[in-house]
């Protein structure tokens, strides 16, 4: 009799579309409500409260979400980061959970699951969140115009002048020689420049943000190259001193600052 | 000034931290994502042939100014001076 009421149940609510939960993020317990249907896909966001935490599930099959198309998968990023802010902004601190992360039901139900990992990792997860309440992370990118910057380094090297002076004097064949020279210093001494901007912002940022990740800065052939991406914690009442250095550094000729955010804490987790 | 601007994060932004941070859970509660990382490499795919696409555009365009900013610079030296080689650094910066 048991086995057939199971059987019914099943075929109700099909198994398949429970079985999983897809976790955007753990939060203090105060958004208990959940967030509506606006998780990926109009999915309905829920909170799963355990203790002081919840964290913001929507139920699904218990396949991880998979897309060739690039457009599809961008609404999804974009569905989870939407989550992931909104959580923030209302709660103050969160930990961003990296996408696709779908909970598996082990003895019971998927949300039983995420349950016992809330119970098990609290003490951990609520350190976590106390240490991120109040800071923000920001995007920094230092760019150069490399055309400017290579003008005034040559410029302001003897050694170059030097070069090109005598470049001037010399028969075709040769000038495509000394050409050569003159492109290798010239690189030499951009990459030494470039260095000391990366260290110098770096310093400036050092002592002004909680904590720095350094990340790899993107290639682009354009004439406005990245010289460094770094993410940056940042506590609300020492965030105008950020702005500050960081206009400094956008004023001399030839850099460029980017500065994106706030953001939930992504990088800090 | 730019850095006050405050851009907006974009798409870019966003893939990488959304993708490639944030808390990973522990493998034995978490159903296989064998295969998955897919999704991150085929997204970036997408968008580095839209940058690749619209550099080749503005680059093809800057080359052709470039080139005939020289040509207008050869004509000029070669009246004033000759034949000498007209070696700007500014060309050979652009060529790193």
């Amino acid at each position: 009799m048991q086995q057939v009421i199971a059987a019914e149940i099943r075929t109700q609510a099909p198994a398949s579309e429970q079985a999983g939960c897809y976790v955007y993020c753990v939060a203090p317990a105060i958004e208990a409500t959940g967030l509506g249907p606006t998780g990926i896909e109009g999915r309905e966001v829920r909170a799963v409260a355990h203790n002081g935490l919840c964290a913001l599930v929507h139920h699904c099959p218990a396949q991880p979400y998979q897309s060739d198309d690039a457009e599809v998968t961008a609404s999804w990023v974009l569905a989870h980061h939407r989550v992931v802010e909104t959580a923030w902004r209302r709660c103050g601190t969160v930990l961003p959970i990296t996408f696709n992360t779908i909970i598996r039901a082990e003895e019971g139900s998927a949300e039983e699951s995420l349950r016992a990992w809330l119970n098990r990792e609290c003490p951990r997860l609520e350190e976590r969140l106390r240490s991120l309440a109040g800071k923000a992370e920001y995007g920094v990118q230092l760019f150069w115009n490399i055309a400017v910057i290579g003008k005034k380094v040559a410029q302001g090297s003897p050694q170059l002048r030097a070069l090109e002076e005598e470049i001037r004097s010399k028969s075709r064949g040769l000038a495509y020689m000394y050409r050569q020279r003159l492109e290798r210093l010239l690189r030499s001494e951009m990459e030494a420049r470039a260095e000391e901007e990366s260290r110098d912002l770096y310093a400036r940022l050092d002592r002004c943000v909680e904590s720095i990740h350094i990340e790899r800065a993107k290639r682009d052939q354009n004439e406005r190259q990245m010289l460094m991406d770094l993410s940056c914690l940042v506590s609300a009442e020492r965030y105008p001193e950020l702005e500050a250095e960081l206009k400094k550094v956008g004023q001399r000729e030839g850099l460029y600052v980017r500065l994106t955010g706030p953001l939930p804490p992504y990088s800090f987790c | 000034m730019e850095s006050l601007a405050r851009p907006q994060a974009t798409l870019v932004d966003l893939l990488d931290r959304v993708l490639d941070r944030g808390l990973v859970l522990n493998a034995d509660i978490i159903i296989s994502l064998a295969g998955v990382p897919l999704i991150g490499i085929n997204l970036r795919a997408a968008l580095a042939g839209m940058e690749t696409m619209v550099r080749h555009g503005v680059m093809t365009e800057w080359d052709q100014s470039i080139r005939a900013r020289e040509t207008e610079a050869s004509k000029v030296s070669q009246a004033a001076a000759g034949c000498n080689e007209q070696l700007p650094l500014a060309t050979a910066v652009s060529h790193q």
